[in-house]
């Protein structure tokens, strides 16, 4: 326990330490949130339910998460993959499955500061106003949500190569940002790509966040593919850690 | 005709004779530091460990000799649990690799295309992290001056060279002061003085009683160990003390023609542990030619057309390795 616990402080440390992880981490989001509210300062509805400011900045918060996630994970995974550097800590007393274990709760650990930096540029320059409990309640619902990206992330970081796996990641980020409604109302997509958007995580992330400043409560739906997406990557991170015990990691 | 073979001589017969086979008695006692028994390991169709019985005590230091692609990374693979066997059974100190590793029991060095460090820390941070995973069973200090790394200590671990990286990665071996290590070509890069330094403290460790267990295609690290164990296409070759070796990789074979050859002379040469004469061609062997030829001289043995050979042992171990069987290495 005490080696399990020394390895996540180390994990999240190096994260921490890395000043491109944290540029991309904290610079896209807020960027991003920063265009788009120059971009759309009105006071429409979004979705005929919700404010603009608002839509934006749930959909700003799922971008953040996203992106740490995918950063945290895919990316500084495979490169590690390729120094060898996973491979000797498997030759230490460290249990194996805590490897991809404390991967995803790192991820987790990062993705929480974001939604809480996210909201405060909301607060700050997005003119968004909530009740002190709707601010924990949105970053917390949030947070619980991200599970699934924090599972893609180390996913791909286990599937793809270090060459490619940048470029996966940035992919990733922006065709799930898109596609799953983040920069602009799904709404006010075509046809075909709303019924995309509907199997995307992106979209019932924020979707979580939309109902519950909606007042429409917890939908079910949003968390069932949320939990769906979790537990099937998850599932196929776990056969192939296993397939890679078995054929040995080469 | 006549022939005399010292102890030496037959050590090296012995050395080819017996591939496979432990070489100690099983200790009752205590559980062997490994035990490998008919194990099998594929890749596809390539078979990269065939059948390969193997058992090593504790306390020893073994040297796993053999040519690229012999199977020795393999077959330390296998023993860290990082590959399962398809077929036979691997042991690490009574138990399974895998629980012997998770006990902290076992340290190893492998080998990659990386340098095996975490990218974008120090040293001393990933230094650390590995003595945590042990419990910190020794102060980081004395892993430090095993290894030699006190000057990399501050260094990020991407900015180290090769040779650097691998005295690191040493030092990780040992980090946990575990009763087994295992280390996969430990010198590839490093220079002359890491090498020294890391041999310095593979036979310190070995004197503590650890168990060491290394891999190279070397011949000339080989005499670090104390048992050396020839491996080729999967299989043991040849198992036997290493000084046995050391003494056959500097046997000569000394040809000449003598008109009068005397026995007594002959046997009493310098170096000399086996005499054969033919007429008037004789044969020697000896453990240092050039003392053998400086005693020649000496005595006035009226020798011409002198022509010495190189190590019969080593010419086997050449063929050995590159032609996997086993070939005869009595007298001629």
């Amino acid at each position: 326990m005490k080696g399990l616990i020394a390895f996540g402080r180390f994990e999240l440390t190096r994260l921490l330490r890395s000043w491109r992880f944290l540029a991309v981490t904290v610079g896209f989001p807020v960027v991003f949130y920063m265009l788009f509210l120059n971009n759309h300062r009105s006071g429409a509805l979004v979705d005929g339910m919700l404010p603009w400011r608002e839509y934006l900045m749930v959909s700003m918060c799922s971008f953040g998460a996203l992106v740490a996630a995918l950063n945290a994970g895919g990316t500084r995974l495979s490169t590690e993959r390729a120094t060898g550097w996973a491979r000797q800590l498997r030759v230490t007393p460290l249990p194996p499955w805590s490897y991809v274990g404390t991967k995803v709760t790192v991820s987790m650990l990062v993705v929480l500061p974001v939604l809480v930096l996210v909201e405060a540029v909301g607060a700050g320059f997005g003119q968004v106003r909530l009740a002190a409990g709707s601010w924990v309640a949105l970053a917390l619902l949030l947070w619980v949500g991200s599970v699934p990206f924090a599972v893609l992330g180390v996913f791909v970081g286990f599937v793809v190569n270090a060459e490619t796996a940048y470029p996966v990641v940035t992919v990733l980020m922006f065709v799930l940002g898109y596609f799953g409604g983040l920069f602009t109302p799904v709404r006010n997509m075509p046809g075909a790509l709303q019924t995309t958007a509907r199997i995307l995580p992106s979209f019932h992330h924020a979707s979580l966040g939309l109902a519950l400043l909606a007042g429409q409560g917890l939908s079910a739906q949003h968390w069932l593919v949320l939990a769906g997406y979790a537990v099937v990557l998850g599932m196929v991170l776990v056969w192939r850690h296993r397939q890679e015990e078995l054929r040995g990691v080469a | 005709m006549r022939s005399r073979q010292s102890n030496v001589g037959q050590g090296a017969d012995r050395w080819l004779a017996r591939p496979g086979r432990p070489r100690t008695p099983k200790s009752r006692s205590s559980p062997p530091a490994f035990r490998f028994e008919r194990v099998v390991r594929r890749y596809g169709r390539h078979i990269a460990v065939d059948h390969l019985d193997l058992e090593v005590q504790r306390g020893e230091t073994v040297a796993l000799l053999g040519p690229n692609g012999a199977g020795k990374s393999t077959t330390i693979a296998l023993l860290l649990g990082l590959l399962h066997p398809q077929a036979g059974s691997v042991e690490v100190l009574g138990m399974s690799p895998r629980r012997a590793m998770a006990e902290g029991r076992v340290g190893a060095m492998l080998q990659g295309s990386g340098n095996g460090l975490p990218p974008g820390v120090r040293v001393s941070t990933a230094l650390r992290l590995v003595h945590r995973l042990y419990g910190d069973r020794v102060p980081m200090e004395l892993t430090i001056e095993r290894s030699g790394i006190a000057p990399y200590l501050g260094r990020q671990t991407h900015r180290l060279s090769g040779g650097e990286a691998q005295r690191v990665r040493f030092a990780m071996a040992i980090a946990g002061d575990p009763e087994l290590v295992f280390l996969d070509e430990p010198t590839a890069a490093m220079d002359f003085a890491a090498r020294q330094s890391l041999w310095r403290t593979v036979a310190q460790l070995g004197q503590q009683g650890r168990t060491l267990v290394f891999a190279t295609h070397h011949f000339d690290e080989a005499e670090h160990a104390g048992r050396v164990v020839v491996i080729n296409h999967g299989r043991v070759v040849a198992d036997g003390p290493g000084a046995t070796l050391k003494a056959a990789v500097s046997t000569r074979r000394l040809r000449f023609v003598c008109d009068r050859p005397d026995d007594h002379v002959l046997d009493t040469l310098e170096g000399v542990t086996d005499v054969e004469v033919r007429g008037r061609g004789v044969t020697l062997v000896s453990l240092d030619a050039d003392a053998t030829v400086r005693d020649l001289v000496r005595r006035a043995v009226a020798f011409r057309d002198l022509e010495v050979t190189g190590a019969r042992l080593e010419e086997a171990f050449v063929a050995l390795t590159t032609k996997g069987s086993i070939r005869s290495a009595g007298s001629p």
